[in-house]
């Protein structure tokens, strides 16, 4: 937990990152807002907004007296959005910075690939 | 959500000293507040007040929609084992949990039975010659086993070390999701029990200085950090928390900035970093000082 | 799952509150049952070994003389200036604790009251057992006077009870008094309360000099006799039982 954003925000990514690395399945139940209370040390209520930000998203659903499943397609859609994300905090400042320096995306994409073998 | 308790321009005077100072707020129900304050602050007489322990000046107080004091049907409800709690001579702590449940309903046996377990609480000792810690101990199981739908916690750590604090931690949020209640949770170590608040009352010179939902209160202020020129012009006219300066260099604490408040800030060259609750409540509560001393 | 506490207000009545109080107040029997026993034992061991020894240093014809000053034992005095300091205890320490714990101070005080009549009761009937002992023995088989000492009337078993009623009802109302005092305004209030105390004994004593009344005193308690005189002194008990729960009533626990 850090101190710059809400705590309900990151259990809510917490979950995301478990559904997008195939830790928490489709269809399976995700643990109660309670255990994640206990495993994370903060208040229920707390980790109750994170659960709905993402029943909001319909990322998770509710069965009724049984608890919260992680949806069909979630983790396709959560991918999605990431690479999105990724895309306007990442790649636009990557280019716009390299474009300050006169990179071209040819000896971008050199130096990517160079990172990678590293 | 409706609340348990109604505070409003409550006000406890010792002679020309306002331990409280017209204070008005409201508690709601089957949330952990956080009541948090430097060492008298007016943490420990606020709560007296709202147990019927301490007689108001002035003001009115309401718990569970009625004054507490000398209201047995309100009293009940209401658990409150102070920090500088006293108990009968000779007393050992199986005599408080052997008494504790003629006056607490909810009082579950086998969980008190377990806290003490868990704390390595002696049984057989005089209270007296307990250790701080061990004396905490007792006022945290009380608190826990009481299940009182009003509990008050009092600066419940002292003389823990770190495993027990953490296991009060664990306990009370096990307990609560199990069985809530509304908690009082009276401290010092903001960092400590930050993430276990639900809502955070900030109590400095007998004033209520924050009264919010700590997940709001959470991030509503950055350290902004540059040249003097390059943070001057950013902060402009937003309330300044705290302000450090080397050479060329500030730091500034701001409140409420806003998204794009932020990436102005980065176009400008400025460093952000987050401030924690506890660094908060210490530039809020120093900040009032200065305020005083400048008056 | 989850188990809602119940927050509606509980039919606790007031006859359960109360006799918590009195529950709280003896929850560690010793200080209020066992230790006050062993001490009189202990006093009564060391009386009877006293009684021995006069015994037989004084001889049989010495004793008849010896006899007449053991009556005036303070022997089992102890006790009554104990509980005043059981009373002072609970009014001061249990009552920070039964706060805690959300009782009422009208709770507290009717709860403690009803234990001091109780503990009052109980050493009555043990004191009024020893003291029929003591006469059917003729002083423990040596002549000593500890449970029928002077002060306790010459009425029998029944005289005695009333006396060590009326001096345990004291020693407890008095002590509570005190305490509640002493937690309303700390030790100041105390010194205070002996102070004014003492001026009004003193204004008293110079009253009934100076109108030369002494001798009407005199009479007055003589006709009175020992029992009447104790029986006054519930005005006191009573006086100290209501003012005292005045005072706790707007007192907060010494922390």
């Amino acid at each position: 937990m850090d101190d710059s954003r809400p705590i309900f925000v990151q259990i809510a990514e917490q979950i995301e990152n478990d559904i997008i690395s195939g830790q928490l399945a489709e269809e399976t139940q995700v643990p109660s807002t309670n255990e994640f209370a206990a495993f994370y040390r903060i208040n229920p209520a707390t980790a109750l907004k994170g659960v709905s930000l993402l029943v909001d998203d319909g990322i998770l659903y509710k069965k009724r007296g049984i608890g919260m499943f992680v949806a069909e397609g979630a983790r396709e859609r959560l991918v999605t959005q990431r690479r999105d994300e990724f895309q306007a905090d990442y790649i636009r400042p990557l280019v716009a910075e390299a474009a300050k320096l006169g990179i071209g995306s040819a000896q971008l994409a050199e130096m990517i690939r160079k990172e990678e073998n590293q | 959500m409706s609340s348990v308790i109604e505070v409003q321009s409550l006000t406890k005077r010792y002679g020309d000293l306002a331990a409280v100072d017209d204070v008005t707020f409201s508690v709601g129900e089957n949330k952990i507040y956080g009541l948090l304050g430097r060492n008298g602050a007016g943490k420990t007489t606020l709560m007296s007040l709202l147990t019927g322990q301490e007689f108001a000046t002035d003001g009115r107080i309401s718990v569970f929609g009625e004054s507490p004091v000398e209201n047995a049907d309100v009293l009940q409800r209401i658990s409150f084992i102070k920090e500088s709690q006293r108990y009968p001579e000779d007393f050992q702590a199986r005599h408080v949990f052997r008494s504790a449940p003629w006056f607490f309903a909810n009082w579950d046996p086998d969980y008190a039975e377990r806290l003490v377990d868990d704390f390595r609480l002696p049984l057989r000792t005089r209270i007296k010659k307990l250790s701080r810690g061990q004396l905490s101990a007792i006022g945290v199981i009380v608190g826990l086993a009481a299940r009182a739908p009003l509990t008050f916690f009092d600066e419940p750590y002292l003389g823990l070390d770190a495993v027990a604090r953490q296991t009060f931690y664990d306990r009370l949020l096990e307990d609560y999701a199990e069985h809530p209640r509304t908690v009082i949770l009276s401290t010092h170590l903001i960092d400590e029990v930050a993430n276990l608040l639900e809502h955070v009352l900030v109590i400095d010179r007998g004033r209520i200085i924050i009264d919010q939902d700590a997940d709001a209160l959470r991030g509503t202020a950055t350290a902004v950090v540059g040249t003097s020129k390059a943070v001057d012009a950013f902060v402009g006219s937003r309330e300044v928390l705290q302000r450090d300066g080397i050479g060329g260099l500030a730091s500034v604490t701001v409140a409420g900035l806003t998204d794009q408040d932020k990436a102005a800030a980065v176009a400008a060259g400025l460093e952000l970093s987050p401030v924690s609750l506890q660094q908060l409540i210490i530039r809020r509560t120093s900040m009032t000082e200065k305020e005083e001393v400048g008056a | 799952m989850t188990a809602v506490l119940d927050t509606t207000a509980r039919p606790t009545g007031a006859a359960h509150r109360i006799w918590s109080v009195v529950r709280l107040n003896t929850a560690n029997p010793w200080t209020t049952i066992t230790l006050p026993w062993m001490i009189l034992g202990f006093i009564f061991v060391i009386n009877w070994l006293i009684w021995w020894i006069i015994n037989t240093a004084a001889g049989p014809e010495g004793m008849v003389e010896a006899v007449d000053g053991l009556q005036w034992s303070g022997a089992s005095m102890f006790i009554f200036v104990y509980m005043m300091v059981v009373a002072i205890q609970s009014v001061n320490l249990t009552f920070a604790l039964a706060l805690g714990y959300g009782a009422t101070r009208r709770d507290f005080w009717l709860g403690s009251a009803l234990t001091f009549a109780l503990l009052a009761v109980m050493y009555t009937v043990g004191l009024t057992i020893l003291s029929v002992i003591e006469e059917a023995t003729g002083g423990w088989g040596l002549g000593g006077r500890m449970f029928t000492a002077i002060y306790f009337g010459d009425s029998g078993w029944t005289g005695r009870a009333f006396a060590y009623l009326t001096l345990l009802a004291l020693g407890f109302f008095f002590g509570a008094a005190i305490g509640a005092v002493y937690v309303r305004w700390k030790s100041l209030g105390v010194t205070v309360f002996f102070a004014v105390l003492s001026l009004l004994i003193v204004a008293l004593v110079a009253y009934l000099t100076f109108t030369q009344s002494w001798p009407a005193v005199g009479e007055a308690l003589v006709s009175l006799g020992l029992l009447g005189v104790y029986a006054w002194s519930y005005v006191i008990t009573v006086l100290c039982a209501v003012v005292g729960f005045f005072i706790l009533r707007r007192a907060t626990p010494r922390s």
